[in-house]
C-alpha cells in the first residue's frame, strides 16, 4: 500500500522562487498598461493643483500673483501637506492595491485559481507590496517635488529618524492593507465602498494634508486613538526639525514608541486576519462568490 | 419582436428596466448610499480645514476678495457637490461597458436585440438619481454640521442650471467611454479624466485663477458653467456672461450639441472594435 502522501512545509527557496514569480506577473501586468503609468502622475498632478488652488484661495490677495500663497505662512506649511500627502499616497494604494485586488481577482475569476494551486499565499500579498513599494515610491517622490515646487521650500531636518519613521509607518500601513484584504473576502462588493471610505476617513482623521490643530477637539480626540496618526504626526514633525508646536499629538519620544509598534505588529495582525478570512471563505465556498 | 425598430414606449421601459436593475442592485449596498453622502462633505472639509489652520480670522476677508462670497464653507461644499455628480457620471457611464467586459457580460447584451443606447440612457438616469441624491443630500447634510444656511438664494434656479448642465455632463462621459473601450484601461483613465473635469471646472477655487489658454479649455466643459451656475445662483459670485439667462443659453447650447457628439464618437468606436478584436476583449 502506498503511504500516505504528507506536505511538508517548502524550503525557503521555494518560498522566494513563489515570490519572485509573483512579483514578475504583478509587474508584467503593470507593463502592459502602459496607460496606468501616465494617468497616475496626471492625477497626482491635478489632485496637487487643486488643494493647492483651494488653499491660495484663503492666502492669494494679489489677484495677478501666480499659482501659491502669498507670503511666508502658506510656505512654511508646505512640510505639513507634503509629508502628510506622501503617506496619504501610500496609504490609499495599499488599500485599492492589497486589499481591493483580492476583490479584482474575484470578479475576474483567477482567486478561486490562485488558491487551487500550491503557491504561497503570502507570497502573493507581500508581491503587491514590492510593486506598491516600486511604483507608489515614484509617484510620491514626483508628487512631493510638484507641490515643493508649487507651495515652497520643503523643510529636510533629521532625514535619518524621517527614514526610519517612514519605514515603520509603511509597514503598519502593509498591515492595514492585509486587514482590509481581509475585510474584502467578508463583505465583498461593499469592500470597494470601504476603501473610499477608510481613505476619506484616515484622510481627515489622521490630518494628512492640514496640522491637527485644525480637527475639532472631539476629532483630535479619535484621532489620538489611531496609530497611523501618530505616524504621520511624527513623521512631518520630525523632518520639519520639531518646529513650535510640533509634534502635536504626543511627545516625540511617545510617538516614535507608537509607531514602532505600529510597524513590527500591524503586519502580523493584518496577515493573520488574512488567513482567517481565507480559511472562512474556502470553508463556506464563498472564494469564487462576488 | 424587433426592439431596435420598437416604439418609444417600448424604448422607454428598456430605459426604466435598466435603471430600476441597477437601483436593486445599489439597494443592496446601503453602506455605499451613505457614503455618497458622506465622501463630499468630508472632500470639502479638506480645503475649508487647510484654510482655517493657516489663514485664521482673516480667511473670509480673503476668500471673499478672491472667489465673490465670504460664505467659504458653502462654496466648497457646492464645489464637492458638484465633483460627486460628476464623478458618478464618468464612473457609471465611461466604466458600465468595461464593467461588463470585466464580468464577461458584454457580450451576452450585445446578442440581445436591444440597442446599447438605451441600456446606456437607463444607466445614465440611474447615475443621475444617485448623483442628484448624493449631492442634494451631502450639501444639506454638511451645511448643517458646518453650521451654514443651505436655503439661500435662488434655490429654483441653481436646480435649472443643474438640470440643464446634467445632458452635456452625461453625453461627454459616453463620449470617453468609447476612449475607454477603445483604450481599455479603464480605471486609470476614468481616474485620470475624473480630475482632470474636476480641475478644469473650478471645484474648490474660481477659474479666473487660471492662465488664460487653461481658463479656455475650462469654459469648454459643460460642468464649469454648472457650478459657476449655482454658485452664482446660491451665493452671488457672479455669473461669466453677467445674466444668469446667458450662462444659462451657453448650457442650452452643450445641450443640443453634446448628445450628438457623444452618441457618433460612441457608436463610431463600437462599430470599429466590433469589426476588429471584438467587444469582449479586456
Amino acid at each position: 500500500m502506498e503511504p500516505a502522501k504528507t506536505y511538508e512545509r517548502p524550503p525557503l527557496g521555494t518560498y522566494l522562487s513563489t515570490f519572485w514569480a509573483m512579483v514578475r506577473k504583478e509587474l508584467l501586468v503593470m507593463v502592459r498598461y502602459p496607460v496606468n503609468f501616465i494617468a497616475s502622475f496626471g492625477q497626482i498632478f491635478l489632485i496637487v493643483a487643486i488643494f493647492t488652488l483651494a488653499g491660495s484661495t484663503f492666502y492669494r490677495t494679489d489677484p495677478g500673483q501666480a499659482v501659491g500663497p502669498n507670503g511666508g505662512d502658506f510656505g512654511s506649511a508646505s512640510g505639513v501637506v507634503v509629508y502628510g500627502f506622501i503617506l496619504f499616497i501610500f496609504m490609499s494604494d495599499t488599500l485599492w492595491t492589497i486589499g481591493y485586488n483580492v476583490r479584482h481577482e474575484q470578479v475576474q475569476g483567477t482567486l478561486e485559481q490562485l488558491y487551487l494551486s500550491p503557491a504561497s499565499k503570502f507570497a502573493s500579498l507581500v508581491a503587491r507590496v514590492t510593486n506598491l513599494l516600486i511604483w507608489t515610491g515614484l509617484v510620491s517622490i514626483a508628487g512631493s517635488a510638484l507641490m515643493a515646487l508649487m507651495i515652497g521650500e520643503l523643510p529636510i531636518e533629521n532625514p535619518f529618524l524621517g527614514l526610519y519613521l517612514l519605514a515603520m509607518s509603511l509597514a503598519g500601513t502593509f498591515g492595514l492593507g492585509f486587514s482590509f484584504a481581509a475585510l474584502t473576502l467578508r463583505i465583498k462588493e461593499t469592500a470597494q465602498t470601504m476603501a473610499n471610505f477608510l481613505q476619506f476617513a484616515f484622510l481627515i482623521l489622521c490630518a494628512m494634508f492640514f496640522p491637527f490643530s485644525a480637527l475639532p477637539p472631539f476629532i483630535r480626540a479619535i484621532s489620538k486613538v489611531i496609530p497611523l496618526a501618530y505616524a504621520v504626526d511624527a513623521f512631518r514633525s520630525t523632518l520639519m526639525g520639531y518646529p513650535p508646536g510640533f509634534p502635536e499629538l504626543a511627545p516625540i519620544g511617545f510617538e516614535i514608541v507608537v509607531v514602532t509598534l505600529f510597524g513590527l505588529l500591524m503586519p502580523v495582525i493584518g496577515y493573520f486576519l488574512y488567513r482567517r478570512a481565507e480559511d472562512h471563505a474556502r470553508r463556506s465556498g464563498s472564494l469564487a462568490e462576488f | 419582436m424587433d426592439y431596435a425598430q420598437g416604439s418609444l414606449g417600448l424604448k422607454l421601459s428598456i430605459v426604466l428596466a435598466s435603471t430600476r436593475m441597477r437601483l436593486i442592485n445599489v439597494s443592496r449596498y446601503p453602506g455605499q448610499l451613505v457614503l455618497d453622502i458622506i465622501i463630499p462633505i468630508v472632500f470639502a472639509s479638506m480645503p475649508i480645514l487647510l484654510g482655517r489652520a493657516g489663514a485664521g480670522p482673516n480667511a473670509s476677508a480673503v476668500f471673499e476678495q478672491n472667489t465673490g462670497t465670504s460664505n467659504y464653507v458653502a462654496y466648497m461644499l457646492i464645489g464637492a457637490s458638484a465633483f460627486s455628480i460628476v464623478s458618478y457620471a464618468f464612473w457609471h457611464m465611461a466604466n458600465w461597458l468595461r464593467w461588463e467586459q470585466e464580468t464577461g457580460t458584454l457580450e451576452a447584451l450585445y446578442l440581445t436585440p436591444t440597442h446599447r443606447i438605451w441600456i446606456a440612457a437607463g444607466t445614465a438616469l440611474y447615475s443621475c438619481l444617485r448623483g442628484l441624491f448624493s449631492a442634494v443630500t451631502a450639501y444639506l447634510l454638511g451645511s448643517f454640521i458646518l453650521g451654514v444656511n443651505p436655503f439661500q438664494g435662488d434655490i429654483a434656479l441653481a436646480f435649472a442650471f443643474i438640470l440643464v448642465g446634467l445632458l452635456p455632463l452625461y453625453s461627454l462621459a459616453l463620449l470617453f467611454g468609447a476612449v475607454v473601450l477603445k483604450v481599455k484601461e479603464a480605471n486609470a483613465l476614468i481616474n485620470l479624466m475624473q480630475w482632470v473635469v474636476t480641475f478644469l471646472m473650478g471645484i474648490f477655487f474660481p477659474i479666473a485663477f487660471f492662465p488664460p489658454l487653461i481658463k479656455v479649455i475650462s469654459l469648454l466643459f459643460p460642468p464649469t458653467w454648472m457650478t459657476n451656475g449655482v454658485r452664482s445662483a446660491l451665493l452671488g459670485v457672479g455669473f461669466f456672461f453677467g445674466a444668469w439667462y446667458k450662462d444659462l443659453a451657453v448650457l442650452w447650447v452643450f445641450l443640443l450639441v453634446a448628445p450628438f457628439l457623444g452618441y457618433w464618437v460612441f457608436n463610431r468606436t463600437e462599430i470599429s472594435i466590433r469589426r476588429n478584436e471584438g467587444m469582449g476583449q479586456f
